[in-house]
């Protein structure tokens, strides 16, 4: 079959045996497990294979609207980047000024509003990506979404749910935790279209039945036999009563924030207080989903003052606390930060930018190989503009989310969770090893 | 047509049961084409067809409604919810007097806080449907609402929605898409919300645009391209909103030099240079003329009425567009008359659906002031409040994450701890003749207790019953039915 997508890979999956490997060696194990797949796309992990080995948390903080990443990640050194930015542009790196961008190599600068993600580059602990995408042609926030979010190339062509759901049915045991996979919200994002027991999980500290406590006992009971049923709603009340079950046994107030780590009193910063409150807790945490909204920034963005500046800030802010707050946990966490497009490369006449194409992805955790700028740098010369005057996508969101997969979890082959795309690894992650 | 029509809506229970079973597509699963093993496929608990037609033209069923349609025919219940002309009950019409977004907009409601302004739009749209006799028109309302979506939170854009939603949404909703369309093209709260305000000759801000196309008329595979986008934000250049001084601030204006008045062709089409303010009608007369356009609308109403896809039927909705200029009661009639609508897989209620039902079947007496909006936020779906412009999603897994915030409504609801809230549960109780158990699958699922598709609510019912004899006994039984998964399929 596809064997040949993942070369690359060929050592890490000879790791430990496959989940085909397994599934022929131990019957027994096996059929307890085959006997309950719960959704088509547990047929997934028959045809996947898996490793043995530690798998790292991976927490997805998707940036809605298409985030700017040309003000994010700044080209400083290219001067068409002025030329097209009169107004928005982000000065050369000056240390005396403090509305100049950070330098991170050479040619690339930090937004100023980022500055606190700095240390954690230069401690080798975040690495970034610029002019990555996907092929969507659209520049739809929808159809784009949806691209990424299903993990196509495009919002073309059949996958089975999300790209985090096939993960999750690829990697799936008998034993999975009820919160295995869970959504900091109320709505489920796309990429856990279809996984069977992830949850959205608005508020991990009241995540309770309201029943007078002496009736609790038998509101559990009850709810248990009205969502016994094998259909897909009564698979939904029957995750939900699983992790009623597993929360109500935490004692979720033992797990303050750590000296230091200052969360923005954001929604993005409740969540992601959130992740790291499930973490600490040891809850079996394989997935988290953080929606971080208002991206679009048509009008009005503001180049070191103002609407995306307000943004940066809340963002680098979320995620140094994130940081800060797990500690030495961070060694089994990869923080994945993306959106669905980049925006056009010159500012329209509202001080802000239209829909474009590539854009950039971050990575954080202690599997990262931190402290570079990944990617091949299209230009911004008129002849290397896409379209309308895009900046081209020189890297494929999926060869970044393929290696976090590949390195970083039990999965050992990503042809189910990233169908006829070849894989190729950006050397930004080391290969998770057991403690 | 007409045939397959009436004995689909003569035929019994078990008939519509079987069909459902026998499984039409996986439309509860959003993703086209897949296999859904046939142990997935939610139960058929909607065989009855009256109740089925009071969950999908409606938001669900009042004590004795089942009995009134059954009294009057299906097909012409169906007719006179197409008509939708109904008066509203006298004890609506005050509750709406009430609320100020519905009567004035814009500069006078400058001293209203925000919250203050979406919560009565969150209260009109809950008491409208909940109450409404015209609950097709409802349906439509809240079906047009998610299509022309505007989020009340971005810049002031509430104070301009009250009036979108009488002047675009609720004036058109049963009438003409054509000119709904255009009510929309020249809507204040629409204009600013996707920044057609900062669309500027030499600089087309492609916002408007482009959502335009995408959402409001051809859909993304309707064959435009990103040239088409350029040209119709530059034909929508100027039209802004009034912030002068002393002038009416929020109104629509046409700002004559910041319009680009120079040739633009769209989707084939020349519009001459000069065209001013023309430029954007001409636009709305292609986007209205052009094939896309209904085969979209009648794809998102197949999915919308039915829960699937359905070929035959939205060929019969294009061709009543293309046939009656774009009348939506026209376009409706394929798919709500059709046996598809009867037979097609339950839907999952979304939580306006739920709550709404919740309502309607104890009759509950609501203000639908912040209580009852605090749930609904907490089940993912405030009103108004969808930041996207694509509107709230209406697909099986959106919405099938943690069913713990339904739960917790129906406990808090039954138990009448919303303090606004007072369902008429005791009161209905004792006009029902017949055990407990029978009076709670009629109120809350339209259905004889021995009917399969409740057989594991009754079960939970039977013993919840034998068990306790408490004042809270009925209160618990009816979070118990809120709380059943028969509850949310529609």
């Amino acid at each position: 079959m596809s064997q040949g997508h993942c070369t690359g890979y060929r050592a890490a999956e000879s790791l430990g045996p496959s989940r085909r490997g397994l599934l022929l060696g131990t019957g027994l194990a096996a059929i307890g497990w085959l006997a309950t797949p719960k959704t088509a796309l547990a047929d997934l992990a028959i045809r996947t294979s898996v490793k043995d080995g530690p798998t790292d948390t991976v927490v997805v903080l998707f940036l809605r609207g298409g985030a700017d990443g040309l003000n994010a990640v700044i080209p400083y050194a290219d001067e068409d980047y002025y030329r097209l930015r009169p107004t928005l542009a982000i000065g050369a790196p000056d240390t005396r000024r403090g509305d100049r961008a950070l330098d991170l190599n050479g040619f690339f600068g930090l937004h100023p509003s980022l500055r606190n993600l700095m240390p954690l580059y230069e401690s080798n602990e975040l690495a970034i990506v610029q002019a990555v995408g996907s092929g969507d042609q659209t520049r739809s926030h929808f159809e784009a979404m949806s691209a990424m979010e299903r993990g196509l190339a495009e919002d073309k062509g059949s996958a089975i749910g999300g790209w985090l759901a096939r993960y999750l049915a690829a990697t799936s045991k008998s034993d999975d935790s009820p919160l295995r996979a869970v959504a900091l919200s109320n709505v489920m994002p796309d990429s856990l279209l279809g996984a069977t027991g992830a949850l959205s999980l608005p508020d991990v500290e009241d995540y309770r039945l309201h029943a007078d406590d002496n009736r609790r006992d038998k509101w559990m009971r009850d709810l248990q036999t009205l969502y016994g049923g094998d259909d897909a709603l009564s698979h939904s009340g029957a995750d939900t009563l699983r992790v009623i079950k597993r929360l109500s046994e935490l004692k979720t107030e033992s797990f303050r924030p750590a000296t230091g780590a200052a969360y923005p009193d954001t929604p993005v910063g409740e969540a992601m207080r959130q992740v790291a409150l499930l973490l600490k807790a040891e809850v079996g945490l394989e997935v988290a989903c953080v929606d971080f909204g208002g991206w679009d920034t048509h009008v009005t963005q503001g180049a070191t003052t103002g609407w995306q500046p307000g943004l940066f800030n809340e963002l680098a802010n979320s995620i140094s606390a994130f940081h800060t707050d797990l500690g030495d946990r961070m060694k089994r966490v990869t923080v994945v930060v993306m959106t669905e497009f980049g925006r056009r490369v010159h500012e329209n006449a509202g001080l802000g930018t239209d829909h474009g194409r590539a854009s950039f992805m971050m990575l954080l955790g202690g599997g990262v190989r931190g402290g570079q700028v990944a990617g091949v740098w299209p230009g911004l010369a008129k002849e290397k503009l896409e379209g309308t005057g895009d900046l081209r996508v020189t890297t494929d969101y999926r060869s970044v989310l393929s290696e976090v997969l590949l390195k970083r979890t039990r999965l050992a082959s990503t042809e189910d969770v990233f169908p006829s795309f070849q894989s190729r690894p950006l050397g930004l992650l080391d290969l998770a090893r057991s403690a | 047509m007409e045939l397959s029509r009436r004995d689909t809506l003569r035929m019994g229970a078990a008939g519509a049961a079987l069909a459902a079973l026998a499984g039409c597509g996986p439309a509860w699963r959003k993703v086209a084409g897949d296999p859904v093993p046939a142990d997935l496929a939610p139960p058929p608990v909607n065989p009855e067809p009256e109740v089925r037609l009071a969950n999908r033209l409606g938001f669900g069923i009042e004590p004795g409604q089942l009995d009134a349609m059954r009294a009057m025919g299906s097909e012409a219940w169906i007719e006179q919810q197409i008509e939708g002309d109904q008066e509203e009950s006298l004890e609506l019409t005050l509750q709406l007097h009430r609320l100020d977004v519905l009567r004035i907009d814009g500069m006078e409601l400058r001293d209203t806080p925000e919250n203050e302004i979406v919560r009565q739009l969150q209260q009109a749209a809950i008491l409208r449907a909940a109450h409404s006799r015209n609950q097709l028109r409802e349906r439509m309302a809240d079906f047009w609402t998610n299509h022309f979506n505007i989020y009340a939170r971005k810049g002031f854009a509430s104070y301009r929605k009250g009036r979108d939603e009488r002047e675009v949404v609720r004036e058109h909703a049963m009438g003409s898409f054509p000119e709904m369309l255009r009510a929309s093209t020249r809507s204040p709260a629409m204009i600013a919300y996707l920044d057609n305000t900062a669309n500027f000759k030499n600089a087309p801000n492609e916002n408007y645009a482009r959502e335009l196309l995408e959402l409001h008329s051809l859909g993304v595979d309707g064959g435009y391209t990103h040239r088409d986008i350029v040209e119709v934000a530059r034909c929508f250049t100027g039209w802004t909103i009034e912030r002068g001084f002393l002038r009416p601030y929020g109104q629509l204006k046409f700002q004559p030099d910041w319009h680009d008045d120079g040739e633009k062709v769209v989707l084939g089409h020349r519009i001459p240079a000069g065209g001013g303010p023309k430029d954007a009608e001409r636009v709305v007369d292609i986007l209205i003329d052009h094939p896309s356009t209904p085969k979209f609308l009648a794809q998102k109403l197949s999915l919308y009425f039915l829960g699937q896809r359905s070929p035959e039927l939205e060929a019969e909705v294009v061709s009543a567009y293309q046939r009656t200029n774009g009348d939506i009661k026209a376009m409706l009639r394929p798919l709500l008359m059709s046996k598809e609508l009867l037979e097609s897989p339950p839907i999952l209620r979304r939580p306006f659906d739920f709550v709404i039902s919740a309502l309607r079947a104890l009759q509950a007496d609501t203000r639908a002031h912040q209580t009852l909006q605090d749930a609904m936020r907490a089940m993912g779906q405030p009103l108004y409040e969808w930041p996207m412009p694509d509107g709230y999603p209406v697909d099986f897994d959106a919405w099938s994450g943690s069913l713990l915030a339904r739960w917790n409504f129906a406990l808090n609801f039954a138990k009448g701890r919303f303090g606004d809230v007072r369902p008429r549960l005791h009161e209905l109780r004792e006009r029902f003749e017949g055990d407990d158990v029978a009076f709670c699958c009629a109120a809350f699922f339209g259905l004889d207790p021995r009917h399969p598709g409740v057989s594991r609510e009754v079960r939970t019912l039977e013993r919840h019953f034998a068990e306790a004899k408490t004042p809270n006994t009925l209160d618990e039984a009816a979070a118990l039915c809120l709380c059943a998964p028969a509850f949310h399929w529609r």
